[in-house]
């Protein structure tokens, strides 16, 4: 466990690195990108005194280098910035939209796993039976449909034609449904697929074998000699998915109404809202550099020969 | 042995964690939960909740800071101005009973409604007014739509509720600029109210039927009845804006009962909901032009004679009909005709036959233009440029179509001319407020890129000439002609493909009633009320 702890404090602080280098490249990218902020701010009917009045007041006069300078100073302070579109602070803006966006990649990336591993294993287990193929086509459906299409459909569905739950928003306790069914399809598909092709691998070892041959039951052969060795891979997946969805569920959010954190990206990028997007952007790197510390200490939880 | 332990732990393991999410998942209901109660009606006289789904969210709750005419409809519940235009078009008083400008043109004279309050309690008096006046020309404050009130010199409270504004030059538009949500009344003493300052004011304390409620980012907005409304007390309790950025997730809404109105459905299904007998259509009329503007500083296009040949090219008609599937009305004008200086100006019925033959003329036959469109920003924006390009390849031009998120898009036509200056581009414009002389700016050499959005570059001396003349007349009938006059002169330079006016639509259960629109694409909605 002590090379474990010095593996993650020594991945913690080459983070550090990895967030500056984040940061370097989401204030520039921003800057290269065509589009006058305060232009778009002061909307098409602004004169031209009021835009060059805004561009001073947001800094964007200032050479790059002290625009960043500033950026990286305050936010040394914990400081993000305001939001050049709503006047509020960053931190605020990211606070309000980050627990929806969690709420929606946990519940979608449990459903994802728990249906995900189940048939996965089933589709390894009765291989080449009429259960595999069809859990492998409809898997392929997954993977191959597009997220807008797929929401709108559930929304005729459960919503319009049903009326059994909510066709957007969050407010209610049945609003997680639809977007976060929506969501798990993507992964959902991947994981089985994972799972099938990792079991299948585990499967065919020797002490799967000894293990039937000692008379353990089909069950605690499956899951405990069989599932176990075959989770490294499938737990990749999981992460990574897990990430994904963190930033990916934009489409989702959108069609959903859910105040989530990606909306507020693509509408901040589509603002030139530059103190936002960086802030976001900032945190989804924390995020997934935490994600792979996570992911890192559960490899040795779920396989105790890893060691760091 | 030992890995027996560790799989007999597992199952504790998962429990903790399927715990953990469901304890995840009752916290963020919680911390994500909205008041909002789905479509509720209420009793015979009043109450209740209507709601509104919008595609939408908020930037700012400040009247000054507005440009989106969605969030102003909100804050329009909430904040009044001092003259609105009613259903008729007509400028009319509001929270100034009175209004009154001078021979000179230099004095406008205000005579305030007495015994209104503001939502704190504060009195509205012409101090209230005059806070009000100089606080959008204030310098420090970003006031996106502030241009018309530039012309303001002084702000004087001549007594408890006469208001006395100077402006510097006569300003005929000035008047009708009050009823921009920018000009909107507020407490003065509330911009040092609680969450508020005056540079960040968020929650906004008007006079308005409603007062502000609860903002929820990203989701929705509540506003409730206020008791001490100076006008006709509305229906409902309470007012939500749901905020929906998908259009076909607006209309499922509507469709299963879950709002009671909404605006902007897919155009693609208009004419199914038309023909839904469960919902309201309204095709409200807008302000809103749009047209393909030509850059008239290029070699070809500087010829009036192609610019004619291009209008002549498209059929409008058939691309209002079958790719904005009705949502548009053809343009006859320079302008939309709900604005004051509006006059019938003319047409450029479909003849491709003439079309080419002018181009021949030209000898513009072969050339090839780029034609640059957003997408998405309007109502089929670049799928209507696809069918424009289709009719120009069809009178022998070789058009290409390009598009790029908005942003990108306003840096290039809104750049200085220059090589990189695009031939021709698809854009819309909307006035604040319904007057010929902010939709005249996109014919004057003054605003010209970048100091404004006349991106087609075009100026004639007459029409400067009769706009000149237009900014200072103080008598409408004369202004109304001036407008009319420099609108045939354009009309026959054509330096715009003109293309239609579209529609605004909004879409109602037929639960309820007493909803319409104004033509700066608003809903007005504050006296929707049950329909039995």
């Amino acid at each position: 466990m002590k090379g474990t702890t010095a593996h993650i404090v020594r991945t913690l602080l080459l983070s550090l690195i990895t967030l500056f280098g984040v940061s370097v490249l989401i204030f520039l990218m921003l800057r290269v990108l065509p589009g006058d902020p305060a232009r778009v701010l002061a909307g098409l009917n602004a004169s031209e005194e009021q835009v060059s009045r805004l561009r001073d007041q947001l800094g964007l006069d200032d050479s790059l280098l002290s625009q960043y300078w500033s950026f990286i100073t305050n936010l040394l302070q914990g400081d993000l910035g305001q939001s050049a579109r709503t006047s509020r602070p960053v931190v605020d803006e990211i606070a309000v939209r980050l627990p929806a966006t969690l709420i929606l990649a946990v519940v979608a990336t449990v459903i994802g796993s728990i249906v995900g591993v189940a048939a996965g294993v089933i589709a390894a287990v009765r291989r080449n039976s009429i259960l595999d193929h069809t859990i492998s086509s409809v898997a392929m459906m997954g993977v191959s449909m597009p997220v807008y299409w797929l929401g709108l459909l559930l929304i005729l569905l459960f919503a319009v034609t049903l009326g059994w739950l909510p066709a957007a928003g969050s407010g209610e306790p049945l609003s997680i449904v639809l977007p976060a069914v929506t969501l798990a399809a993507f992964s959902t598909a991947l994981i089985s697929r994972m799972t099938r092709a990792s079991m299948l691998e585990v499967m065919g070892q020797d002490y799967i074998r000894t293990a039937e041959a000692k008379g353990a039951p089909p069950k605690t052969v499956i899951i405990r000699h069989g599932l176990r060795n075959a989770f490294i891979p499938i737990l990749t997946v999981i992460s990574l998915q897990f990430g994904a969805l963190l930033g990916g569920a934009v489409l989702t959010e959108t069609v959903f109404g859910w105040p989530g954190i990606g909306r507020l990206l693509v509408d901040s990028i589509g603002a030139r809202d530059f103190a936002v997007v960086q802030g976001i952007v900032l945190v989804y790197a924390a995020a997934f550099i935490l994600l792979n510390v996570i992911v890192d200490v559960l490899y040795v939880v779920v396989d105790p020969r890893i060691r760091y | 042995m030992n890995t027996t332990t560790t799989a007999r732990r597992r199952p504790s393991r998962t429990r903790s964690l399927a715990a953990a999410a469901a304890l995840a998942l009752l916290l963020g209901a919680c911390s994500v939960s909205d008041p909002e109660a789905p479509a509720a009606e209420g009793g015979g006289d009043g109450g209740g909740t209507f709601s509104i789904a919008v595609g939408i969210d908020p930037d700012t709750f400040d009247p000054a800071g507005q440009t989106t005419t969605t969030v102003q409809n909100m804050v329009d519940y909430v904040v009044e101005t001092l003259v609105v235009f009613d259903e008729e078009g007509e400028l009319v008083g509001n929270l100034a009973e009175s209004f009154e400008t001078s021979e000179d043109g230099l004095t406008v004279t205000l005579e305030l409604k007495e015994d209104v309050v503001f939502h704190d309690g504060e009195p509205f008096n012409a101090e209230a007014v005059k806070f009000n006046l100089e606080r959008i020309i204030d310098p420090e404050l970003t006031v996106p739509l502030g241009s018309p009130f530039e012309v303001i010199e002084s702000v004087t409270a001549v007594d408890e509720n006469t208001v006395e504004v100077a402006l510097s030059r006569p300003s005929p538009g000035f008047v009708s600029a009050l009823s921009v949500t920018t000009a909107g009344i507020i407490s003065p003493a509330s911009v040092d109210a609680e969450g508020n300052t005056n540079l960040n004011y968020q929650r906004p304390v008007g006079t308005g039927p409603y007062t502000f409620g609860e903002y929820t980012a990203g989701e929705n907005f509540t506003v409730n009845k206020f008791a001490d409304y100076w006008g006709e007390e509305p229906y409902y309790d309470t007012v939500v804006f749901r905020v929906v950025p998908e259009a076909a997730t607006r209309e499922s809404l509507l469709l299963s009962d879950q709002v009671d109105m909404i605006i902007l459905p897919p155009v693609s299904d208009i004419e199914a909901l038309q023909a839904n007998e469960d919902v309201e259509v309204l095709l409200a009329e807008s302000d809103r032009t749009i047209f393909i503007a030509l850059d008239t500083n290029d070699q070809l296009l500087s010829n009036p004679q192609v610019r004619q040949a291009l209008n002549y090219a498209v059929d409008k008609q058939a691309i209002v009909e079958n790719v904005l599937f009705g949502a548009a009305e053809v343009l006859d004008a320079p302008m939309a005709p709900s604005l004051f200086g509006y006059c019938e100006t003319g047409d450029y019925n479909y003849d491709p036959e003439r079309a080419r033959q002018m181009l021949e003329e030209a000898g513009a036959v072969g050339a090839s233009l780029d034609l640059l469109t957003p997408s998405g920003r309007y109502v089929q924006d670049q799928q209507a440029a696809e069918a424009i390009a289709g009719y120009l390849r069809e009178v022998g031009l070789d058009v290409g179509v390009t598009t790029s998120d908005f942003p990108s898009f306003l840096a290039r036509v809104n750049a200085p001319p220059s090589a990189d200056t695009v031939d021709m581009h698809l854009l819309g414009w909307a006035p604040p407020y319904l007057d010929a002389d902010f939709q005249m700016q996109m014919f004057r050499q003054a605003t010209h890129p970048p100091a404004g959005l006349a991106t087609s570059f075009y100026t004639n001396p007459e029409v400067e000439e009769l706009l000149a003349q237009a900014d200072v007349e103080t008598d409408q009938d004369t202004r109304e002609q001036l407008y009319c006059d420099a609108s045939q002169i354009i009309w026959d330079d054509a330096p715009w493909i003109f293309l239609w006016t579209q529609s605004f639509p909004i879409v109602w259960s037929d639960d309820v009633t007493g909803i319409s629109s104004t033509p700066t694409e608003k809903f007005s909605a504050i006296y929707a009320r049950p329909a039995s």
